[in-house]
């Protein structure tokens, strides 16, 4: 499975950089590369509002949020910016690589 | 009282019980002792044998968070369908009792009518109404078993509202939930409870059957009417309802006294609420944390897996104690102690995985934003006014807390 490149930005300023293989969320991949600030405790159901990323770079889809999403985002801890996304419905893939995401 | 938390920890343990069991080491408990204190056995067990088998429970239980956290999330082996479980057989197989494809199905469908927008939106005001109305009936009487008289009510009230069975008395809802409750719990076969049980959600499908034409001519947010709107089947309709009914009555109202009582015996901790420190949701999650009104959830184990030096084999029976490892001192700073100061936010009060409270924005709301504030200052003076006692270990609250204020 190939992979893409993602980046997050912690709130110290520092960042993380790795690859996810494609088909992966990126709650998951965050989890699983021990990236401070993202718990995903609902595992992806879009219940917990637990994993709030911003979207620095990326494509203009994956600044967007579904329905359901958008309304989760309201209860995220942490300001909620235009082009917050809950990372568990990121899913990682070729338009994807490249991404960097800032952690509220 | 003290019924209604023995038969709710009876049932979950009577559920699940089976002589399945895995190679984890045995940890003997003492029913009668874990009920009333569970916490000195789940320190043992986190300290000593952190996934065992407890012979008396029929189960073996996961008391670390991680282990909790990491493996509630893997359904296809901890699965939560459990189709010989008497809460399948007697109310129906809800959502809670599904896994992937099937849960996330239904759970979208019941997502506007629980979800943070349809609180703020919606339920928020009623909440708000509600439970002013609770505390100007006990107002002029000074004195009330708060679980009772006054958080009872309010959770009651609040599911009336959110199941969209408004034409239910909130005793009558009270009543629904304590009989499925117990009725899951009779594993024994008593033919009165399993009737009662029958009775009770007969009372719960009448109820539904007469407000089914009224939302369907007028739809609105409630978890009946968004379930009627999105075409869901009878069967499934009035299982999630049943669902609603039994998980959502107890859990607030052992939270809403829970907390009181906290307030009331930590007047330091009360204090940073008053000068505006920390906020009532602080106190929430913390609470929550502390004195998790949902200990366990039980799972069916699908295939051979291990968690650590324990093995499982297909059809073991695993309790996820989610009270326990809210108390892991790998985790949190001071496991044992209430305490806003110290993060909480690794907390799994609500659940670790898909089967994450979906009530949870909800319970938030109607506790934080309504009931704890408007309790202290409508019922201004309020103190403890005679013995409490909590009990449970699947569901644990106060049985009784007789307050005082000035009438």
């Amino acid at each position: 499975m190939p992979a893409i490149s993602v980046t997050w930005v912690l709130p110290d300023g520092n960042s993380r950089t790795a690859d996810v293989q494609e088909g992966h969320n990126l709650m998951e991949a965050a989890v699983s590369n021990g990236i401070a600030g993202i718990s995903g405790d609902c595992g992806g159901a879009l219940a917990c509002a637990t994993c709030h990323v911003a979207v620095l770079e990326g494509s203009e889809s994956a600044k967007t949020c579904g329905e359901m999403e958008d309304d989760m985002l309201d209860m995220v801890d942490g300001e909620r910016s235009e082009t917050s996304r809950l990372s568990c419905q990121l899913i990682a893939s070729s338009d994807l690589d490249g991404i960097v995401l800032r952690i509220p | 009282m003290s019924t209604y938390l023995l038969h709710a920890d009876k049932r979950l343990a009577a559920e699940e019980k089976q002589t399945f069991m895995s190679n984890a080491p045995t940890y003997e408990i003492d029913l009668k002792a874990f009920w009333r204190d569970p916490y000195p056995d789940l320190k043992a067990m986190r300290e000593t044998a952190p996934i065992a088998y407890v012979p008396q429970l029929g189960a073996t239980l996961l008391t670390k968070r991680d282990d909790i956290f990491v493996n509630e999330k893997l359904i296809e082996y901890f699965s939560s369908d459990q189709p010989e479980g008497l809460m399948t057989v007697l109310m129906g197989q809800n959502l809670m009792r599904k896994d992937g494809a099937a849960h996330m199905a239904e759970r979208k469908v019941i997502f506007p009518a629980v979800s943070p927008k349809a609180v703020k939106t919606v339920w928020n005001a009623k909440f708000e109404e509600l439970t002013k109305e609770v505390l100007q009936r006990v107002k002029p009487s000074g004195r009330a078993d708060m679980v009772r008289d006054i958080a009872m009510p309010i959770s009651g009230e609040a599911l009336k509202a959110i199941t969209g069975l408004t034409n239910m008395k909130w005793q009558e809802m009270d009543r629904v939930s304590q009989g499925m409750i117990d009725g899951c719990a009779n594993y024994a076969g008593d033919p009165d409870v399993e009737a009662r049980c029958h009775d009770c959600t007969a009372s719960i499908d009448r109820h539904i059957d007469e407000m089914v034409p009224i939302l369907s001519e007028t739809p609105d947010m409630s978890l009946l009417s968004v379930q009627l709107q999105a075409g869901l089947s009878p069967e499934q309709y009035r299982a999630n309802v049943k669902l609603a009914i039994s998980g959502g009555q107890n859990e607030p109202r052992d939270v809403i006294a829970g907390l009181i009582w906290t307030m009331l015996t930590h007047p330091d901790q009360y204090d940073l609420i008053k000068s505006g420190q920390f906020t009532w949701l602080n106190a929430f999650e913390e609470y929550s944390r502390w004195m998790s009104p949902v200990g366990m959830s039980p799972r069916r184990m699908t295939q051979t897996y291990a968690v650590n030096d324990v093995t499982f084999d297909p059809d073991d029976r695993v309790f996820l104690m989610f009270g326990s490892g809210n108390r892991d001192a790998d985790i949190f700073e001071k496991p044992d102690e209430f305490d806003m100061n110290q993060d909480c936010s690794a907390s799994i009060a609500f659940g670790a995985g898909p089967h994450f409270c979906a009530g949870a924005w909800a319970a938030r709301s109607l506790i934080a934003d309504f009931a704890m504030p408007l309790i202290f200052s409508e019922l201004t003076g309020l103190h403890i006014d005679g013995p409490v006692e909590f009990g449970g270990w699947a569901f644990r609250g106060p049985l009784a807390l007789p307050v005082a204020w000035d009438a």
